[in-house]
This record gives structure tokens, sequence and C-alpha cells, in this order.
């Protein structure tokens, strides 16, 4: 299914053609519902700046950004592509740095654009290379011209890395930690749920343009999706502010994005079409999924973090008693990410295991082995992420409050901000309940991308065990209704009492005695500590009477202390010695002009 | 139609009246070898019957989770209960790819079961959360692990396919791997179901529990609730063992029924007598057996894949 | 039944593991003699057919030899050292484990490779074996303390008997004898070079580590 709108345009090379089709589709359903919710959130998030801050240039920046996401998934033409995908890095720069009175923000802000730049660069390498072989900018026509087993090769990786800085790939990821605390909550929403998910179009459509790849790119698409999906709820488990950890959690997703995808590529290398499309299409409906619910995390996030004023897990708790609403939905959000029944989260999961099943049984030997990695794989994230997201909901919204930010009198949380959170809500109850509508339109996608012709295959060998989940979980509805029911007559007539919670004889508890966040992860980060670099700090017991003791405990992102970090210090220096030489700014220039000549001429020879 | 509704009330009678029999004949055995007389196979019942029949004491930090949490948790078990052939009546719920529904309805009930336990705001039940968070951790890789080679085995991923309810599970052909797969999944049962040596289901202090200590704060009808859970939880994982080992099929339902029903009693009877004879491993020491169990299971994978 | 012999083999490779993951010396110790004790069993098994006298001696001698004296031997070494545990070994024991199931899954990807001449009785024997020494090798060297270093030569011995004594059928029992005699002389030598160790350490001892803040449950 696609369409095509064309109009004249001067930029040379460039022509204004836009394309929707199958694929793009799940892509702008995310993105319109997304940058919707979060702009009427944001009308109730923004009120306190209102007067203090530019607000102006805010509201046009986040209308070029949603302009730019439209156009990137639209765009069927080089240049307007990368015309888009700048435009969108540019404006959410500026989006990100709302707050930049801090020294942090403005670094993460920095360190985006960097990151982004260098992505983008190695874009244009891989462009240029297609449009080469292909003889146009057009995409559909480079689509239909043929590429060698080595191009295709270097494309596809050149494709994995600059994209894959957007999308948030474990090595290249170390933008996202930072930028996605920095923001404002509703930016960070839609960078999480719908930007980086651009990174993911983008290797969609490389995918489509190229049709057929060589054997081990999807070995590599699967251990990037292994390595990212475990790193990424490791190093979540080890946060304990509220925006970084949901970050990591991107990251996390987008690993299982890239699982499916690389299963989708294993099928087309091997000719298995059921694989393909499952894989694809889990991957896509992975895409709508993880943005809706990471959106309604985000934006709850930012209803707390709004109130309490910090980030930080282990200041906040029992504030489920003060924001009933939110801690519902919030709680929604949980359950959906975690994979677990009734949302969506466990559809789009059980489509890319299903997958993977069949794949570990129909695939030759290495490819066998790669799906069981797989699964193991996933089957791990989805416990590590269930103790991640059961040590954040207890520490905010249970328990007794742990400081004094979590107790002070605040006023009720804007409407605004609520009514797109229920809709997110309800839109994670429904694609979990009724997951059909959504599952197919992924199917689709995922046959388009993969060229396979979907009417040829049986659908219900996905659809059929779809329903009987459906039935289970209404069941299980039902049972639960049941259950309430019958509670209510076994206390009929009796009125429970209202206690302290039992403390084992201890009469003087305080809050503080409560597990934090660090407590809870401790055994889990613990046991791989040299993966994580955990470092612990004092603590330890000297004296016969009790005193103050002091204990830190921290963990370390290892791609960024160990690659990125020396790498840009060297580059920093390198750049501070070739400084000292442009005092003459005249010759300097000069000489690169003489150089390009020089660069021309000898290309030109040929 | 009227057959499923049937097979899904005689599944539920099944599980609802054995289960509790089942933990009663653990503790028997458990005093057998203590050299006591015990309490009453039928004891767990009256348990709960006295559970029910109690009134309740919340606590004032705890929320709506704290009381729905046991709702989720029996909810939860009793659909589980639904996808395993007992004896001769197949099971209900039967499509290609349950296996994973039902892990991530397990998954659910403890999701509910670890916020309840940080709910009630006290630091002994955080102590258990965390435990429940990290060992549940390393047995779904061991689960995970066993299903893929189980899958393998029977050509499907169906859990009445894999545990062998239709046909006899081929123990000539593949034996080496069923073995280790079904050691591997004596140690889940274990893990998951807290019993000794991972964790003691009869002890009291606080510092030594994981399941015991997250449902410390419940009373009553929730006590009741989450107990008769944790007994069809045991039942269910037990079902799930038994067709794996006693892959014998008489035409006869009766046959078939009591065949089922001795494997039954001789699981329970295994269950009693490693309590018996093992002491709780230190802490640490459970986190090297859950990955020995890992480990097994990834060999029984290998030694399936060197068979063909 | 041929897949008694597999049942075998697969018990041989997961005590292995086990003693692997254990910490306690005496457990390393108890669980040795089990191995040794299973393996003692297999000749019985593999000429259940053709039961000769000479099988049933090498049975015999193999279970008295390996599985009651040698661990005798190596408990009456330790009689003296007072802490019976180990202290950590250089990997850590959930990195051992793991790596011991990567070991055993290398292992026979390796032996995928190795074609053996003639038709063995069954072929989990030879991946089993190389494990088995895989897993020896490693104790070896993932171990700090003597007694345990010993343990691990004695299963690598273990696999090594476990691919002998189901591949050579003719092999003279004078041979086999000689094999079992060196294993004997062998451990009966560490076991008084341990002694002595151990009686000068004991002078010097190192106390472990107090424990950090909350490091115990």
């Amino acid at each position: 299914m696609e369409r095509f709108f064309q109009l004249p345009w001067q930029v040379p090379f460039g022509e204004f053609s836009l394309k929707i089709d199958s694929l793009s589709l799940m892509f702008l359903m995310a993105i319109f519902i997304l940058v919707f919710c979060a702009g009427v959130y944001a009308v109730g998030y923004m009120r306190e700046y209102q007067g203090r801050r530019p607000m102006g240039l805010h509201i046009f920046f986040y209308i070029l950004f949603s302009l730019a996401l439209v156009f990137v998934v639209l765009a069927n033409n080089v240049i307007l592509f990368l015309g888009a995908w700048e435009m969108m890095s540019i404006s959410s720069y500026f989006l990100i740095v709302f707050h930049d009175e801090k020294p942090s923000v403005r670094r993460a802000g920095f360190l985006f654009l960097v990151a982004s730049h260098c992505g983008t660069f190695l874009l244009f390498l891989m462009f240029f290379l297609m449009a080469h072989n292909g003889g146009s900018m057009n995409f559909d026509v480079i689509s239909h011209s043929g590429f060698s087993a080595i191009l295709a090769g270097v494309i596809f990786l050149l494709a994995i890395i600059g994209f894959g800085v957007k999308a948030g790939f474990i090595p290249v990821h170390i933008w996202l930690p930072h930028a996605h605390p920095a923001a404002p909550s509703h930016i960070s929403a839609v960078l999480s749920g719908v930007m980086i998910k651009m990174g993911i179009y983008g290797i969609c459509r490389v995918l489509w343009i190229l049709g057929v790849l060589p054997d081990w790119c999807g070995y590599v698409l699967l251990m990037i999706g292994v390595v990212s999906g475990v790193m990424g709820v490791l190093y979540a488990l080890g946060q304990h502010e509220l925006k970084k950890l949901l970050a990591y959690h991107s990251i996390e997703n987008i690993g299982i994005i890239a699982l499916g995808l690389g299963l989708g590529l294993l099928g087309e290398s091997h000719h298995m079409p059921y694989l393909t499309v499952l894989g694809f299409g889990g991957a896509l409906l992975h895409v709508l999924n993880h943005s809706i619910f990471k959106g309604l995390l985000f934006l709850g996030a930012g209803a707390v973090i709004q109130k309490t004023h910090t980030g930080e897990i282990d200041q906040m708790g029992g504030l489920a008693k003060r924001m009933p609403v939110i801690s519902i939905l919030f709680l929604i959000g949980a359950v959906s990410i975690c994979g677990l029944p009734l949302f969506n989260g466990f559809i789009s999961e059980f489509i890319i295991y299903f997958g993977l099943f069949k794949g570990l049984a129909s695939l030759p030997l290495l490819g066998a082995f790669g799906c069981g990695l797989g699964i193991i794989a996933l089957g791990l994230m989805g416990s590590l992420a269930l103790a991640c997201f059961a040590k954040v909901y207890g520490t905010v919204f249970l328990g007794q409050p742990r400081s004094p930010s979590a107790v002070e009198p605040w006023g009720k949380t804007s409407s605004w901000m609520i009514v797109p959170m229920l809709v997110l809500g309800a839109l994670c109850l429904w694609i979990g309940l009724f997951p059909r509508k959504m599952a197919s339109l992924a199917f689709l996608g995922g046959g388009y991308l993969s060229h396979t012709d979907l009417s040829s295959l049986n659908m219900g060998i996905i659809f059929i065990p779809l329903s009987f989940i459906i039935s289970a979980l209404i069941l299980f509805i039902a049972l639960m209704v049941g259950l309430f029911g019958m509670r209510r007559i076994f206390l009929k007539g009796l009125i429970p009492s209202v206690r302290e919670t039992w403390g084992c004889g201890f009469s003087q508890s305080s809050a503080r005695i409560q597990y934090t966040s660090s407590s809870f992860a401790r055994l889990i980060v613990e046991l791989v500590k040299s993966v994580l670099l955990f470092k612990r700090e004092g603590g330890e017991v000297r004296d016969l009477f009790p005193a103050k003791i002091k204990l830190t405990s921290s963990i370390q992102d290892a791609s960024e202390k160990f690659f990125f970090r020396p790498l840009f210090d060297r580059l920093t220096s390198l750049s501070k010695k070739l400084d000292i030489h442009s005092i003459r700014y005249t010759q300097m220039y000069l000489m690169y002009i003489f150089l390009y000549l020089i660069f021309l001429l000898v290309w030109k020879m040929k | 139609m009227m057959n499923i509704i049937f097979l899904i009330l005689a599944h539920w009678l099944i599980v609802l009246t054995l289960a509790p029999l089942f933990v009663g004949v653990i503790t028997k055995v458990k005093a057998f070898f203590a050299g006591k007389k015990g309490p009453s196979v039928f004891q767990p019942f009256f348990d709960l019957q006295r559970l029910f029949q109690k009134n309740s004491v919340y606590s004032r930090t705890t929320t709506w989770v704290f009381r729905g949490a046991p709702i989720v948790n029996l909810a939860a078990v009793l659909l589980l209960s639904l996808m395993i052939p007992l004896g001769p009546f197949k099971a209900p719920l039967q499509f290609s790819g349950d296996i994973l529904l039902a892990v991530y309805i397990l998954s659910l009930a403890r999701f509910f079961m670890i916020i309840a336990a940080l709910d009630t705001g006290s630091s002994f039940e955080g102590m258990g959360a965390s435990r429940e968070a990290f060992f549940s951790c390393l047995c779904e890789l061991a689960l995970f692990m066993n299903f893929i080679t189980l899958s393998l085995v029977s050509h499907s991923i169906s859990l009445s396919t894999m545990i062998g309810a239709d046909t006899s599970l081929s123990w000539n052909l593949i034996g080496p791997a069923l073995l280790l797969v079904a050691g591997s999944f004596f140690l889940v049962i274990l893990a998951e179901n807290n019993r000794i040596p991972i964790d003691d289901p009869d002890t009291h202090l606080e510092l030594t529990m994981i399941h015991e200590v997250m449902i410390l704060d419940h009373s009553g009808v929730d006590l009741g609730f989450m107990l008769y859970a944790a007994a069809i939880k045991l039942f269910i994982f037990a079902g799930i063992l038994v067709p794996i080992i006693l892959s014998i099929h008489a035409g006869n339902p009766i046959v078939d029924m009591l065949i089922f029903l001795g494997g039954m009693l001789g699981a329970s009877m295994a269950v009693g007598i490693v309590e018996s004879t093992m002491a709780r491993l230190k802490l640490n020491r459970v986190k090297n057996l859950l990955l020995i169990a890992v480990a097994v299971a990834f060999f029984g994978f290998v030694v399936k894949m060197w068979k063909g | 039944m041929t897949s008694w012999v597999d049942v075998i083999c697969i018990i041989v490779v997961f005590l292995s593991l086990v003693i692997l993951s254990n910490s306690r010396v005496t457990a390393m110790i108890r669980v040795f003699a089990l191995q040794s004790f299973v393996l003692g069993l297999l000749p019985f098994f593999l000429h259940i057919s053709g039961m000769s006298g000479r099988v049933v001696m090498i049975s015999l001698v193999t279970i008295i030899l390996k599985a009651g004296l040698v661990p005798y031997i190596l408990f009456w070494a330790i009689r003296h050292v007072s802490m019976r545990t180990e202290i950590k070994p250089i990997l850590g024991f959930g990195t051992s484990i793991i790596l011991g199931a990567i070991v055993i899954a290398g292992a026979f990807w390796v032996s995928l490779s190795l074609k053996l001449p003639g038709k063995p009785v069954s072929d989990l024997i030879l991946p089993c074996s190389l494990s088995t020494v895989l897993l020896g090798f490693m104790i070896m060297v993932t171990r700090t303390r003597a007694v345990t270093q010993v343990l691990g030569y004695l299963i690598l011995e273990n696999g090594i008997f476990l691919f002998a004594i189901s591949l050579f059928d003719e092999m003279p029992a004078l041979i086999e004898m000689g094999v079992l005699l060196d294993i004997f002389v062998a451990v009966f030598i560490m076991a008084i070079v341990v002694n002595h160790i151990n009686e000068e350490f004991e002078k010097n001892t190192v106390s472990v580590g107090r424990s950090k803040m909350g490091e115990t449950f």
C-alpha cells in the first residue's frame, strides 16, 4: 500500500517527493499519538514557566520538530530526508536545553548535538554510496537497482552505526542517558517515544531499499539486540534518578526491536517468509507499543517531578496516596513495559518470541543457536525489567515518604496533564486486549519491508494463538472480579482494623529503614559488578558503638568511560594542538581552498 | 463448548481439592523424618477455613495494591492450572505459544506480590521482595532454557505437547537430555515455590525468608488467598514435571488418573525428602545452585543438539 | 540398554560441574568419590552382554581405589587444616559455572569434527570425556588451594579413564592396573606434600577479611 505526492523543488538533486506506505504508517501513528499527547500535557506542565521563559520559542521549535519528524518518515528523496533529519536534530536540541541555566543541561545538549552529527556524517557517506549505485536520489529508483554483496554489507554497517547513534544501540548510546533527564518531561517523552524510533525507521528504510542482504547481517542485528537489551536493563537497575532510569529502559526496548529486525533478516536470508513477517511485524508493533507506554511513563515521571522538585526516587515514597490517578496510570505503563499480559507490551513480545521459537526449530545450526540466544536474552530482559520497575514503582509511589520533599503540600495536578496520560493508558489496555487491528497493520508493514506478499501466507498461525490469549485474558479478568466478590463476602460484616506495619517489635521505626532503590537492586547489580563497573565506598563498621557512616555506590557506563571519553579527550587535545597554528586565519583558509582545488582537479582528471 | 466448560470445571475442582492435600503430604513426610506423628494431611484445609473466617488487619501505609495482590495471585494460578493436563483431563487452554502466556502470567502475579511487599513500607518485606526479584531472574533463565530443549524434543511450543500429554516422550532416544531437563526443572520447582534448600516455608525468622516475609503483613482472607495460590502453584509445577518423567499412557481414563495421582504422590514425597535431608543454603550459595540449574539445562540443550 | 552408558556419561559431567561450583573441600571430595563410583560401574554396563571375570575385576579395583582409597588419603591430608572452606577462586563461583557450561558446549562442538575409528558403544562418550577433562583443567587452573588442585587433576584422570575404558576393549589388564597404580602413587605423594605445606602454613595463617557492613544477607 503506497501513496505518492510530489512538488517541484529548486534544490539541486532534491525533489519534494513524499511517500506514505505500510512501513511508514506504523511510525506515523506513533508520531501523531505522542506529539499530540505530549503537546496537550505541556500546556499544564509548562504553566509555571509562563512569563519567566521564552515560551513562544519553545512552541515554535516544538512545531518545527513535529513537522521534521513527519517529513523524515514521508521523505522519498535523499536530500529531503537528510534535510528533515537535520531539522529534527537541531530543533530537538533547542527543545532539550530549555532549562539552560543549569550547566548539566547545557552539557547534555552539546553531547546530544555532537553525537547526532557524528551519526549524520556516516549517514551522508551511506546515502552517497546508495545514490551513486542507484544513479538517482529517489528512494524508489534506488531500491530497484541491485547492490553487490560487499556494497550492501558496507551500506548496512554504515546504517547500523549512523542510525544506531540516534536509535541508541550500545555502545553509541551515550548521549541518551544525559539528554533525557536534562530535557523537560514532555520533550523526554517525545524523544524517547518517537525520535529514537526515527533511527529504527532509517534502518528499516535502508533494509527496504537494499532488499537482499548477505547472511551475516541478521546475526549482527540479533547480537546488537541482545547486547543492547541486556546491558540497557542492567544499567537501568543501577540508576536512582527517575528519568535516567527510563532512558536506559528505552535502550533496552530498542534492543528488543533490533532483535525482531534481526530475526526478520534471518528469515529473509534463509527464505522463510513466516520468520520474516513475524520478526519484522513484531518489531514494528513494538515500535508503536513502546512509544505509547514510554510516553506514558515519562509524562507520569514529569508529573511526579513537577510536584516533588527532585528526580531522585530515593527522596520520594508514598505518592500513591497523594496522586492516586497518576499512580494507577504509571502502574499501567510499568506493567506494559515489563511485557506482562493484559497490556500491549506482552503482545509484541509474544510475536517476537513466537518467531524466535519457529526459527529455533527450522533454522540450521548457527541460526538455531542465534534464536535460542535471543529467547534467553528476551526472557532475561523481561525478568530484569520486572525487578527494575517493581523497584521504581515501590520506591516512588508506595511505602512511606522518605524525605520532606515527598511530604510538603502541593496543589492538584492539572487536568491538561492527566487527560493525555489517560488516553495513552487506555491505548495500552486496548492494544493489550484487542490486538488484532494493530497487529495486522504491523504485519502489513513487515511484509512491505521485506517485499513479501502476505496473501500467500497463512497469518492464522499467529492470529489463532492471539485470539486464545485474548480469551484467556478475559477469563483472567473474570476470575479477578469473581475473587474480589468472594473477598467481599468473606469480609461481610467485619470491619478490618488499621494498624502500623508489623515491625517485629521495633518501636522506633522510621521511614529511613525502608528499602531504597539501590538496596533493592543490589543483589542483581553485585552479581554483574564487573560488567557494570560497580563501585562501593565506605560503609565499613569500624568502632564498637554506632556512629555516622557514609556509604556510596555507583555504576558507570562502560562505553562512555572506556571508549568515548578518552576518544573525546584525545580529539580535544589534538584540536588544541592545531589551534596554535590558527593565529594566521587568512593563510589557513587560503590553504583549505588551495587543497580543495587540487582535490577537484585530481577528481575530474580521471 | 460444553466440553470446554466441563474440562475447566474439572480442572479447578481437582486443583482446588488436591493442592492443599499435596502440601499436607509434604508436611507428613517431614514429620516422619523428624520422628513425629505430624499434623493430619488435611490440616491445610483447616488452616484455610480458619483464615477465611478471620478478620483482617491492614497497615496504615498500604494502598489498594496490597489488597489487590492476593486476588491477582490466585487468579493467575487458577488460569495457569487450565494450561496443564491433569491425568486423563486434557488442558482446556491449549495453543501454540501458551508457555509464554504461562510464564508471563506468573510474572504478573510475582510483580504484584513484590510491589505489595514494598507497599507496607517495612524493610522486612523489602528484603523478601529484593531477593524474590533476584532469584526469579535466574529461575526464568533456567525455565526458558528447559523450554527450548523441550520444544526441540517435541517440535511444538504448546505446554501440553511439550510435556508429553498426548504422546509419550521418547525416553529411549533422548533419555539423557530429558534427564537433565527433569533435574534442572526439579531445582526450579524448589526455587519458584520457596522450598528448602532455597527458602524455608516453616521458618519465621524474617532475615532468612523469601516468600514468607513477602506475605508477612497479610492476614485473614488475603493470607488465605496467598497460601492457597502458593499451594496451587506448587501443585501445577509438580504437575508439569510428573508427565515428563512418567511418560506412560494407558488408554483407560481411570488408569491414567491413578498413574497421575501416583506420580503426584511420588513428587510430594520427593519434595518432602529433599526438605528433610537438606538444610537451607546460605543465600549467596542459592545463587550458585540456581546457576547450576541453568548450566544443567544448557547442558541438556547441548546434548539434544548433539543427538540430532 | 545402551542409554545406561549415556546416563553414566551425563552424570559424570554433571558431577564435575557440581565440584566446580562447590566451595567446601569435604563436599568436593565426597562428590569426587561418587563420580569415581559411577565411573567404576561403567565397564559393567559396557560389557553387559559379554561379562567376564576381567571386567568385574576392573570395575571392583577402580571402585576400591578411586572411590575408596584416594578419597580416604585426601581426607587424611586435610585432617589438620582448621578451615575447610575454600577462599574465593580466581574467577568467582558464578562465573566458573557459566564458564563451565560454555566449556561443555565447546567440547561438544569440537567433538563434532573428531572422527573416531570403529563404532563406539554410545556417541556421548567422546564429548562427555572431553568435557570432563576440560572441566578438570578449569578446576586446576582457577583454584588456589593445593587439595582442590589435586582434585582437579583427579577429575582430569577420570575423564581420560572414561574415554579409554570405553574405546579399548582389548586393553590388557596389566596396563590398566599400571595406570591405576600411577594415580594411587601420585595422590599419595601429593597428600604428603600437602600435609607438609599445611603444617608449614598453619604457623602464619592470614585471617579471612572481616565482613563489610551488610555483606552477609
